[in-house]
């Protein structure tokens, strides 16, 4: 019986191979943003697709066959890395034997990145949120493809989409500094917005720390309802892909003590929104994250 | 051949998991799979502060030793403190947990690290785990690690048969014939930790805690002797995953789901199989009766 499965499986195993019809070079990307840059940087000669839909939190990302498929007759791989796809990380190294591998966290030099634990130079992953940091890592994915990928990339669309990137980081700063100083704090459930913070001058607290594993304590809730009420902030912040019940306690700690925060919204933080969600693309999801904190506080 | 390499990691772990789980479910201590998925967090966490990194093999060295710590703290409470052996699960992996979550909050709160992002593998990611010696591969590194692990369980098992068997039925029957229960079962308990954090390593922790519980469960519904249900276990564990890996394929889900829905869907199956044989054969029992009692 056992001999019999296992002649099965083995007839099965070799009859379904990959397909390898289509002509055209593919790029499979971790997360939905970066498939968006990629896109804005290549021409139709080549398929763009993203391993984690719209809404996924990476560090929580199981894959399916589907990906996994993908991921095998990719011929080129583009992955953030710095530790965001989590496991995944260690196969992409693997997989850097027989294919091209791109870690977008490799353009950023040591002095660049943040580091959420200082004396181990763990470096913290959620880079895209400093647009100025982003056009780094576009040029440096644009050269990369351009080097392994020629015929499908276009210099010219690298230009255009980083100018579009100037522009919008000079947009969000001009936006951010609109709301008065002692105002602009951006209270969140886990630190997704430490480089968004130091790029637009915003001092940024999350609840949570940016594992999702460390549980905000009785403490944190209390501290941070004392902050939220000494310094008047307006609104605190739910994420897209995180449990906004921490937040909650916040809010509801502060309605106590008779202080009114009111919930200022969503952002997007680990991935962009679904097609009609009005931040589909990397560009959108910016200018929708701005004007949601910019109306809350304001 | 990517295919084959899942099934096949599949079948491993299904074989070197429920063939141990037989003897847990014996002896009432089916969800140690699942209290050392938990446990293993301060082990991690730990690891990583002498380590001073998340490399794969540092995090399976840190859930290896806890693993290890857990098993046997729940073997001590339960033989020492008297409790039983769900309380003893119980009180020892909340409190290994807790404590990860305490060091998590008090000295890594800013790193990423927890079980499902530094240990936790994937079965879809086996294909491309490949083992390289210079410039050859030799297949997925997990099929070997798997492989040699299944061989030393099944070996543990066909020369350990004996003790396995009267220390996992009766205890204190056993201890009367002068057989040091103790050391079966710190063995036994030493084999599941290591199987189950290596397999988790190599295909995630809902895998190894079903192919732990519903393989053996099913083969219970229908075995006599523990022969017969170590057989049974391993055709369920094998048509489970390879069963699995088919309706992932069908529905595009996450394999390792499809793999644990598969196995109970069999659990299910055989359960209203027996259920239905049973009705029947009171049925025709009572109608006997009925026959005899008119005929008398």
């Amino acid at each position: 019986m056992r001999y019999l499965l296992f002649c099965l499986i083995i007839s099965v195993g070799c009859t379904s191979a990959p397909n390898e019809g289509s002509q055209k070079l593919k790029i499979v990307c971790t997360t939905g943003i970066i498939a968006d840059a990629v896109s804005e940087i290549t021409n139709d000669s080549c398929i763009v697709i993203s391993l984690m839909g719209p809404g996924t939190d990476p560090h929580l990302f199981k894959p399916t066959k589907e990906s996994l498929d993908d991921m095998a007759s990719a011929d080129i791989i583009v992955s953030n890395g710095l530790h965001l796809e989590g496991r995944m990380q260690d196969i992409l190294h693997k997989l850097e034997r027989t294919k091209k591998v791109i870690f977008l966290g490799e353009a950023l030099d040591s002095e660049t990145k943040l580091y959420g634990d200082e004396a181990k130079k763990i470096p913290d992953p959620h880079i895209w949120f400093d647009v100025e940091i982003w056009k780094t890592v576009i040029t440096y994915l644009g050269d990369e493809l351009l080097q392994v990928a020629p015929e499908c990339t276009d210099p010219e669309r690298i230009i255009a989409y980083t100018t579009q990137l100037e522009d919008l980081d000079i947009w969000v700063s001009e936006e951010m500094s609109s709301i008065p100083e002692p105002q602009r704090v951006l209270i969140t459930a886990h630190d997704a917005f430490s480089y968004f913070g130091r790029a637009y001058n915003t001092e940024v607290i999350g609840l949570q720390g940016i594992s999702t594993m460390a549980e905000y304590g009785i403490r944190d809730v209390t501290n941070l309802v004392d902050l939220v009420i000494s310094r008047e902030i307006k609104a605190a912040f739910v994420e897209t892909s995180v449990s906004s019940r921490s937040i909650e306690a916040v809010i509801a700690g502060c309605k106590d003590r008779g202080y009114n925060v009111k919930e200022g919204g969503s952002l997007y933080s680990d991935a962009l929104g679904g097609k009609d969600s009005g931040a589909a693309t990397y560009i959108d999801m910016v200018k929708t994250n701005v004007s949601t904190i910019k109306k809350a506080l304001k | 051949m990517n295919d084959f390499w899942i099934i096949l990691t599949g079948i491993l772990v299904a074989l070197s998991c429920g063939l141990l789980g037989v003897f847990l479910i014996l002896r009432k201590m089916a969800m140690v799979g699942d209290a050392i998925s938990h446990a293993v967090l301060p082990g991690i966490v730990i690891a990583y502060l002498v380590a001073e990194s998340r490399n794969a093999i540092v995090m399976l060295i840190g859930a290896a030793a806890f693993g290890l710590l857990t098993t046997f703290m729940i073997e001590w409470f339960y033989r020492r403190a008297r409790i039983q052996a769900d309380a003893s699960i119980g009180i020892t992996f909340t409190w290994l947990f807790a404590i990860g979550v305490i060091l998590v909050s008090l000295y890594t709160g800013n790193v990423d690290l927890d079980q499902e992002c530094v240990l936790y593998g994937d079965i879809a990611y086996i294909p491309f785990n490949l083992l390289w010696i210079g410039d050859n591969s030799f297949g997925p590194a997990p099929i070997w690690l798997q492989g040699g692990n299944l061989i030393l369980v099944i070996l543990g098992i066909i020369f350990g048969f004996r003790g396995l068997f009267i220390t996992s039925f009766d205890a204190g029957f056993a201890g009367g014939l002068g057989i040091k229960t103790g050391v079966w079962h710190y063995l036994l308990m030493g084999a599941v930790s290591l199987t189950v954090v290596l397999s988790f390593n190599a295909v995630g922790a809902i895998l190894v805690v079903a192919f732990l519980v519903v393989p053996p469960a099913t083969a219970y519904l229908l075995s006599k002797n523990l022969t017969t249900m170590l057989w049974f276990t391993a055709l369920f564990g094998i048509a489970s995953a390879v069963g699995g890996f088919y309706l992932a394929v069908w529905w595009s889900a996450s394999i390792s789901g499809s793999m644990a829905v598969a196995a109970g869907a069999l659990f299910f199956l055989v359960f209203m199989g027996v259920r239905i044989n049973v009705i029947l054969r009171q049925k025709q029992h009572k109608r006997e009766f009925q026959f005899n009692t008119a005929k008398a």
